[in-house]
């Protein structure tokens, strides 16, 4: 558990190294300038959270003052637990109190590497401290200790042992409790852990609700906490750390193409494949950048993962950024899938489905998952409906129906308006007006009328009106009337469309509809949607 | 050395000096048909072939075209077919409708839709698409004038569709010719369609016209009415009205030699 009090005015002191030292952050609360940060220097000199902002500069005349930016702090801290991320896979900010200054890493299994819990806290302590953030830390069995101690106590390691005691003799308000519960508390005269331990349950949860009990029990280790990692856990990753830190794109692909032949021995040991690969750069200066790539079928070919992410990066060429150098590097895969290894030459089935594939990865790579599309039939008559352009990566397609309409080879993705006159109102097109050119329609089929699909518009169908309710016969009790949905009543006559193909003196073939009928109470509209070869 | 066996030794350097001129470097691309006099050619993969009509209106036939000569080059091996088109041209040419594919006769699921945002990725996509083993063939949908797609990009994207075997068709608008090294060129016209059985006002079959503006086939043949049916390319007599609109900045069809210089003049 890493606590960093001061992390609002430390972040915009670093981002901006010319704000002057005393710094406070005030927010408007209930109409009034209150201080919702400070820094150390600006509470050496007595102002406190909650005081208002005259108050504040008439006590400290040098004060900088700034408004907060709540969603920006937000958005800063979480690439910074990202960061984090390069100690344990697992870690999570935890927002119960504040959105941002409180960071939880689960080290379970991890502190050996850094030579220990103590020496492990040393460094995340002191690493974050030379770069001017003021922070607490403390390693005890459970998140809610861990708080308590880190906010209340000086940085330590807690042993499991040491626990009961140590929490006992912590002011109530540790165990992160709202406002009022705290107030209520210091009324009945309950200020540490170990008097409210002592305490009856049932009466305190009649008092203040299961939240007390729970953080109680969480504080203790009674019931468990959970933590929600803000990156999800790789179950296969691989990465390697760089005494100087790298910047050139060449060298972080060269690095990646090493970590996906490790990789890829990892998952071969295991008889495993992946679909998406992640890389995770870390930045010295706290940032986590990352990129995905996505593989159509299950693979550990380093050769191929290597050239998506080639791919991926020469995309972002512009918006790529190393700030001071990236000091590691780490590659996971998820999506994973049983791949056993298979047999290559005398009697494997040369086929190209998989250069394919391959194929669709390095375009969806690097012109976008959304930009390599593949068709899928929809069951609709919707000529728009019917076929669905889905990204290749997201499956095989489906067999073609039998169907055959008459349909065109080129839709417009929006139909266009076009103005359209007929010798007789029902009649074939005659002259079609579009993109300001006229054309002149000789010949002509249709219509070919699609109604609807009225249940996509929340709308209710009436083909027979309901009957009227009968009379009731003596001494029996009336029907129910029949049930009616609470939904507008479907009017075919106004999205009807009558669709025709009609051909043009030159030999332009178009597929025109008609929206409306001449019969109804507004005038029929024309549009274009399509075009035969 | 008698003099008939120079004259054969000179009549075979020329041959070779013709050769190098019409299509430079080209030698080994060049165009294989196999086709008797008055049908249309059935042209192999490996071909860059540039299909211009006048306007975006003629969408439909040009797609129409080049799709029915991709027909031909689908195998079992190579059944993949590639459209490329930048992202923001949908609306002004219309994408390809899988259900209008499935009814021309092709399977809508072999078509793999590219839509790149910019000319550079587009020309990125297409030699990565001719590449691949898989593809039959990339139809490249490029509606105004490209300043990227020079001479020099589709010499790049002909070398290689030479060297792969697939196809690609660059379908083209505009009266405007970009030079460019692509084996044939033709012009197309939207014609009337044919008949309809048993309805005589409905539109029939799809037919085009189609001029060779450049690359040389046999005899000289450069004109064609060419109507599709589910076995192939039928051919018509041409339609005699049709010819004297002013169509292209050429008054007629310019010979593969001349439209070679031409283009590497432009």
């Amino acid at each position: 558990m890493l606590s960093l009090g001061n992390w609002p005015t430390d972040y915009l002191k670093r981002a901006d190294p010319t704000l002057a030292a005393p710094l406070a952050l005030y927010e408007k609360i209930k109409g009034g300038l209150r201080i919702v940060a400070l820094d150390s220097e600006a509470s050496k000199a007595g102002i406190t959270l909650g005081q208002s902002l005259v108050n504040a500069r008439a006590l400290v005349p040098a004060l900088t003052a700034r408004e907060i930016n709540r969603p920006l702090l937000e958005a800063g801290f979480a690439d910074f637990a990202d960061w984090h991320s390069n100690t344990s896979p697992m870690v999570a900010v935890l927002d119960d109190v504040s959105s941002f200054g409180d960071l939880v890493l689960d080290i379970t299994g991890v502190d050996h590497l850094f030579g220990g819990e103590p020496a492990m806290l040393h460094m995340a302590l002191t690493r974050l401290r030379l770069l001017g953030y003021s922070v607490n830390g403390a390693i005890a069995p459970t998140i809610g200790a861990a708080w308590a101690v880190s906010h209340f106590l000086s940085s330590r390691v807690v042993a499991a042992d040491g626990l009961i005691g140590l929490l006992d003799a912590l002011p109530v308000s540790a165990l992160r409790l709202n406002e009022q519960q705290v107030a209520t508390l210091a009324q009945m005269g309950l200020k540490t852990i170990g008097q409210l331990r002592q305490r009856p349950r049932k009466p305190l949860q009649a008092r203040f609700g299961l939240s007390l009990l729970t953080r109680l029990d969480q504080a203790y280790g009674i019931i468990e906490e959970r933590m929600t990692p803000r990156l999800p856990v790789a179950e296969h990753h691989v990465e390697r750390r760089f005494a100087d830190p790298i910047a050139l794109m060449d060298d972080v692909l060269a690095c990646a193409h090493d970590l996906a032949i490790q990789l890829a021995y990892r998952l071969e040991a295991d008889g495993k494949g992946a679909q998406a690969f992640h890389l995770f750069l870390y930045r010295v200066d706290h940032k986590v950048m990352s990129l995905s790539v996505n593989s159509a079928r299950l693979t550990r070919d380093p050769h191929h993962i290597a050239q998506l992410f080639a791919h991926r990066a020469e995309r972002l060429s512009g918006e790529y950024d190393a700030g001071f150098g990236i000091d590691m590097i780490r590659l996971a895969a998820s999506s994973l899938d049983a791949l056993d290894a298979s047999q290559l030459g005398a009697f494997s089935a040369d086929e190209g489905t998989e250069d394919l594939d391959q194929l669709n990865d390095r375009m969806a790579s690097r012109l976008g998952t959304m930009a390599v599309l593949r068709t899928q039939m929809v069951a609709s008559n919707m000529p728009e409906r019917a076929a669905r352009l889905v990204p290749t990566q997201a499956g095989k397609p489906d067999m073609a129906s039998s169907r055959s309409f008459t349909r065109p080879v080129r839709l417009l993705p929006v139909p266009e308006y076009v103005a359209i006159s007929a010798e007789v109102p029902d009649g074939l097109p005659a002259l079609m007006i579009w993109r300001r050119q006229q054309y002149r329609l000789v010949k002509g089929a249709g219509p070919e009328r699609l109604e609807t699909e009225w249940w996509r518009f929340a709308e209710r169908l009436e083909l027979v009106p309901p009957p009227e309710p009968k009379e009731p016969e003596p001494g029996k009790e009336p029907d129910p009337p029949p049930y009616i949905p609470d939904l507008p009543l479907h009017e075919p006559d106004g999205k009807a469309r009558d669709y025709y193909r009609v051909e043009d003196e030159d030999g332009r073939r178009f597929w025109v509809f008609r929206l409306g009928f001449y019969s109804g109470p507004t005038m029929p509209s024309w549009y274009l949607h399509g075009f035969f070869p | 050395m008698t003099s008939p066996d120079r004259q054969q030794r000179i009549a075979a350097l020329r041959d070779t000096i013709a050769d190098i001129e019409r299509k430079p470097a080209l030698a080994e691309a060049r165009v294989r048909v196999e086709a008797e006099y008055g049908r249309f050619p059935k042209f192999a993969g490996g071909l860059l072939q540039e299909i211009f009509t006048d306007d975006c209106r003629n969408t439909g036939a040009s797609l129409g075209f080049a799709l029915a000569q991709m027909h031909g080059l689908l195998t079992a091996s190579r059944m993949a077919v590639v459209h490329l088109q930048l992202a923001d041209e949908a609306q002004k040419l219309g994408l390809p409708y899988g259900p209008g594919l499935a009814h021309f006769g092709l399977d809508p699921g072999a078509m793999i839709l590219v839509r790149p945002a910019t000319m550079a990725e587009l020309l990125w996509a297409a030699e990565e698409a001719i590449a691949c083993r898989a593809v039959a063939g990339v139809v490249a949908d490029i509606a105004g004038h490209q300043k990227l797609l020079d001479f020099t990009a589709s010499r790049r994207l002909s070398l290689r569709a030479a060297e792969a075997g697939s196809s690609v068709f660059m379908l083209r608008y505009g009266m405007q010719r970009q030079s460019s090294a692509a084996q044939l060129r033709w012009h197309l016209l939207p014609t009337r369609s044919g008949h309809k059985q048993f309805d005589d006002r409905a539109p029939g079959p799809a037919r085009w016209q189609v001029r060779l503006e450049r690359g040389s086939l046999i005899r000289q043949h450069a004109e064609w009415v060419l109507g599709w049916t589910e076995h192939g390319f039928s051919t018509f007599a041409p339609r005699t009205g049709q010819q004297s609109r002013p169509a292209t900045p050429f008054p007629r069809a310019v010979t593969g030699q001349l439209a070679d210089r031409l283009s590497q003049a432009g």
